[in-house]
């Protein structure tokens, strides 16, 4: 029956989508304003049966169906509640029809803010939208399908991965990340709208900008998390890889935060149209190529699920999107003439459009080194690796000159700057520093690529905060405002700026926390006995015993260390070793004490129950812990940034575009 | 259309159809296969000790009859599943083939409990620092390794083997060594 | 039920080799340099000095063995790409159809700096009358949105 039900509602979904992609794009190419009521119907419709496909996996999960065939591929009854209900994700089927509820929460969500809009765009937009959504739909009811029926029906099933039940990261990480990918899909129809019209006005463009905000903000705390989760769990101490599918990630996150910046551009200089629209393009493309990434089971993965028809299915679609985005571009691009010029060299868009060449060639280079083993695969038959030292050697230098832009695109004004200028502006902040590395130097500190990324830290910093500063001030002076009104008031009026700035700030925060983490740790190893200890850096750590333990799904071998810190505190910590039934390497679960500047990160390499004695790896790792306190700089910042502006002068009501997303804030304005 | 924009449509169809061949040309091999660049190869020499007796058995003095490794470990559930059929295997054709053992990445107790009663057409061999093992680029437990008559490695099974294909295995360890082309399946 | 039998038989069994014993630090960063360099088999991207399954912790063994034994880095990467091909190498040695993986990033990087440079050379509009006319009125003219704020004060 539950099977029934679900592919009832997939198949509805299907029908739904389909109709409102032709009645949008044909309404709106032939310019039918009665069409964005059916539109709107539609998207209602496909939202209803998506989100009640859901709702029946996971009740279906939650009452241990095995009759569901990914039920009885995922599901069991060991399993803890809230690991049955994340089931639902954990798994390629189930993963994708997770992707169809929230592809149409989306839609509905954008319906909805632009259903009094002058029809045409969103109709085209909407179309587009529902178009791929038609995909997603087809998916679910063929290749993908979750509600195959089981017979004879098992009595319970193997459980989801083990990895994903180790932490409770893993509850939050993945759904952030879905609802930065595929959120993409909007800034696309948008795009697509554009370029099908041939013309792109301001108006179009904010609406543009602020619905690639939204999921870009989710792709940046899905980004953080993941890595989060990396390192919580996976046990070598790193967070980041270089893995296909963290790149995967990572490539729309880049165009989307270069698209970000062109926009900019696009609104004050009228120019860089074309480019600005290929960066949603792309972002949605490389939405899409990630997921065939992480699905088709063609790329070495943490994430690879097992090989099935699906990957051939997405290439196909892949290929599909490739070829109209291109023809798009070919084709209407040219119509969308620029209406202004760029300013002299010494000017801020010149260093967004830098900025943007470098984001530009980061997403290239990590595209190439993720599928370039595949490519020397299919021409020579050769296979090899191309991992982290590869990438951490293309991308330091990159970043590093994106570090550098940071400090000097807020510096410079629109237009034509100075030498003047340029000297004033930049005097303090070089200053600064310079000043941040020779305290560096002074204490001890070493390694060129680390002090130069710590120096351009504290320039930009210094840039920003000054930026951010300067019309507090002013205000404080002029106005006689106290100093956390003037701050409200600052922040409030010029929310995309400041918001913007925010972001800067926690971006500062994320590289010198790499930069730190990477180059001064600090590692050894020792076997233990109860009672004996090895010191590391400030830190003693003695064992006092080993721990088994039973959990309905696994069962753990800890060893129990006591850990005294350089200020004589003591700290009790238990690196584990967990063995699940389906996996033959057993695995670890470090055990971390964070102190405010760095990271103590223990785990259990080998344990004896005879001795007893225990084998561990300990490391420390300076400023870790700062790249999650990145989040809430992301989160501020964008919240600012997105937050609607009160009109001062109400006009009619299709000018207010209200904040749709019901997810993320609460207050949101009717 | 202008000419920029088919300047554009072109190059950028161009670098599409180079990733959709690339991609698709990535079905149907897996991902995690790791080469396997020793076959054909002489099998590298070894001197490792027995389990039971701790007499040492080295690989050169072991011609004439082609030989069968397999490597396990105690904490690899896999290999629980595994290992009777290889010891079943090394029974029925222990005449024709000589079959071993070898532990990795484990102690020699746990070895003991695992083995149980010593086999005498199925020996354990202990590799101290799983040097060995390394030396024959074992990826991972359980593998099974095939080696003929003169010495050569064949073939390697890098997975928990099952009857039949150990029978497939050591019908071809009998033919004479041809053309390298079988794919590791 | 089987199947908890077995994990409880399991558990009591466990990588028990820690590894061997670390060499002198300059030698022992030699390991770790390489470790980081040789791709674990079992796991997927890591290096081996990253990853803490057993054949990643036998392979460092071995190379920690054969630094002991004196041999050069080339040596002992040559040593690992004879077992498992050019596949072991996280860095793609930069020889053949792998220099494209080098050299593209670097081709863009410099076409697009090319062309940026050529849309920097259209005529810029002379800035309007701000700088001029206003600079008695209100100190550093050339940043507008001090400007901004300003003439949103005197609203």
């Amino acid at each position: 029956m539950t099977s029934t039900l679900g592919t009832t509602l997939v198949l509805g979904a299907l029908l739904a989508a389909a109709f409102g992609a032709v009645v949008g794009i044909e309404g709106g190419l032939r310019q039918r304003a009665g069409a964005l009521k059916i539109v709107l119907g539609a998207v209602t419709a496909f939202l209803l049966c998506m989100l009640g496909a859901n709702l029946t996996m996971v009740h279906a999960l939650v009452t241990h169906d095995f009759s569901v065939h990914y039920v009885a591929q995922v599901g069991s009854r060991a399993t803890p509640l809230v690991y049955t209900v994340v089931s639902l994700w954990s798994a390629l089927e189930g993963s994708i029809l997770f992707w169809g509820a929230i592809l149409a929460v989306y839609v509905f969500a954008f319906a909805r803010a632009h259903r009094h809009d002058p029809p045409t765009n969103p109709l085209l937009a909407l179309g587009t939208m529902l178009a791929v959504g038609v995909f997603f739909a087809f998916l679910i009811a063929g290749p993908a399908n979750p509600f195959g029926r089981v017979s004879p029906v098992p009595p319970d099933g193997p459980g989801p991965n083990p990895l994903l039940q180790n932490h409770v990261l893993m509850v939050i990480h993945p759904p952030m990340l879905y609802l930065g990918y595929v959120g993409m899909v909007v800034p696309f129809g948008i795009a697509v709208a554009a370029l099908l019209r041939g013309q792109l006005g301001d108006a179009w463009m904010a609406v543009l900008r602020r619905w690639t905000l939204i999921p870009w903000t989710f792709l940046s705390v899905g980004i953080v998390l993941g890595s989060w989760w990396a390192y919580a769990v996976l046990g070598w101490g790193g967070y980041w890889a270089w893995d296909p599918v963290e790149n995967a990630s990572f490539l729309p996150w880049l165009t989307a935060t270069a698209f970000l910046h062109s926009a900019m551009v696009q609104e004050r200089r009228h120019t860089l149209k074309l480019w600005t629209l290929s960066l949603s393009l792309g972002s949605f493309l490389l939405t899409i190529l990630g997921t065939f990434m992480t699905r088709s089971g063609v790329f070495n993965s943490v994430h690879s699920f097992t090989q099935s028809e699906i990957g051939p299915t997405f290439l196909v679609f892949l290929g599909a999107v490739l070829i109209v985005s291109i023809v798009l571009i070919a084709v209407r691009g040219p119509l969308l003439v620029p209406e202004g010029t760029l300013g002299g060299v010494a000017s801020r868009e010149t260093a967004i459009l830098v900025n943007n060449l470098l984001f530009a060639a980061l997403t290239f280079t990590v595209l190439l080194g993720t599928v370039f083993p595949l490519v020397r695969e299919a021409f020579s038959g050769v296979r090899i690796s191309v991992g982290a030292p590869y990438f951490n050697r293309m991308a330091i230098p990159l970043g590093i000159a994106i570090l550098f832009l940071m400090g000097v695109g807020p510096s410079l004004p629109w237009g034509r700057a100075s030498a003047e200028t340029v000297r004033r502006q930049f005097l303090l902040p070089a200053g600064v520093g310079v000043a941040v590395v020779v305290v560096c130097v002074a204490a001890g500190l070493r390694g060129a690529e680390t002090l130069l990324t710590f120096g351009l830290a504290g320039f930009v910093a210094t840039v920003t905060l000054r930026e951010m500063s300067l019309p507090v001030r002013v205000r404080m002076r002029e106005q006689a405002e106290p100093f956390p009104r003037a701050l409200w008031r600052t922040a409030t009026r010029a929310r995309r700026r400041f918001g913007g700035y925010v972001v800067h700030l926690g971006v500062v925060l994320v590289f010198v926390s790499i930069a730190a983490s990477q180059s001064y740790v600090v590692h050894t190893t020792a076997t233990l006995r109860p009672g004996e200890r090895f010191q590391l850096g400030a830190y003693t750590v003695q064992m006092t015993g080993i721990r088994n333990g039973v959990d309905p799904h696994r069962r753990w071998t800890a060893a129990e260390v006591r850990v005294t810190d350089g200020n004589g505190r003591e700290h009790l910590l238990a690196p584990r070793m967990n063995f699940y039934e389906r996996s033959t390497d057993p695995i670890g679960s470090p055990a971390i004490r964070s102190a405010a500047f760095e990271d103590l990160y223990l785990t259990l390499l080998a344990f004896d129950q005879a001795g007893p004695s225990a084998s561990f790896n300990a490391w420390i790792f300076p400023m870790v812990s700062w790249i999650w306190w990145s989040l809430p700089f992301f989160v501020i910042g964008a919240l600012f940034a997105a937050w609607p502006e009160r009109r001062r002068v109400r006009t009619d009501a299709a000018e207010r575009v209200p904040v749709p997303s019901k997810a993320r804030s609460p207050g949101a304005a009717a | 259309m202008t000419r920029r924009g088919i300047w554009i449509g072109l190059s950028l169809a161009a670098v599409t159809a180079v990733l959709l061949f690339v991609l698709a040309k990535g079905f149907g091999r897996d991902p995690h296969e790791v080469p396997f660049q020793l076959r054909g190869k002489p099998a590298p020499d070894f001197t490792l000790k027995r389990l039971d007796t701790g007499a040492p058995v080295k690989l050169s003095e072991l011609k004439g009859k082609p030989i069968v490794l397999n490597f396990w470990a105690s904490w690899c559930g896999p290999c629980k599943m595994e290992h009777p059929v290889v010891a079943m295997s090394a029974r029925r054709f222990g005449q024709e083939f000589q079959f071993f053992g070898v532990v990795f990445e484990d102690t020699e107790e746990n070895a003991r409990v695992f083995a149980g009663a010593p086999d005498p057409s199925f020996p354990q061999l202990v590799d101290e620092r799983s040097r060995m093992a390394v030396d024959y680029g074992v990826t991972g437990v359980p593998e099974t390794y095939f080696i003929d008559a003169q010495g050569i490695l064949r073939d390697k099974v890098a997975y928990p083997i099952d009857p039949r294909t150990m029978m497939e295995k050591l019908a071809a360890l009998k033919q004479p060594a041809g053309p390298v082309s079988e794919v590791v399946r | 039920m089987t199947a908890w039998v077995l994990g409880l038989v399991l558990a009591s069994y466990a990588p028990q080799q820690a590894g061997s014993a670390l060499l002198d630090p300059p030698r022992e960063a030699r390991v770790q340099a390489l470790g980081k360099q040789l791709r674990c088999p079992m796991c997927q991207g890591l290096s081996i000095a990253d990853s803490s399954s057993s054949a990643a912790r036998a392979q460092m063994d071995k190379v920690r063995e054969l630094v002991a034994a004196g041999r050069s880095d080339r040596e002992i990467r040559d040593y690992f790409t004879s077992r498992y091909g050019e596949w072991a190498l996280l860095d793609p040695p930069a020889s053949g159809m792998n220099l494209l993986v080098w050299l593209l990033p670097l081709l863009l990087l410099v076409g697009g700096g090319l062309a940026i440079a050529r849309t920097m050379r259209r005529p810029v509009p002379v800035a309007p009358a701000a700088t001029a006319g206003t600079e008695e009125r209100t100190p550093p003219a050339d940043d507008p949105y001090l400007e901004a704020v300003r003439a949103e004060l005197r609203r």
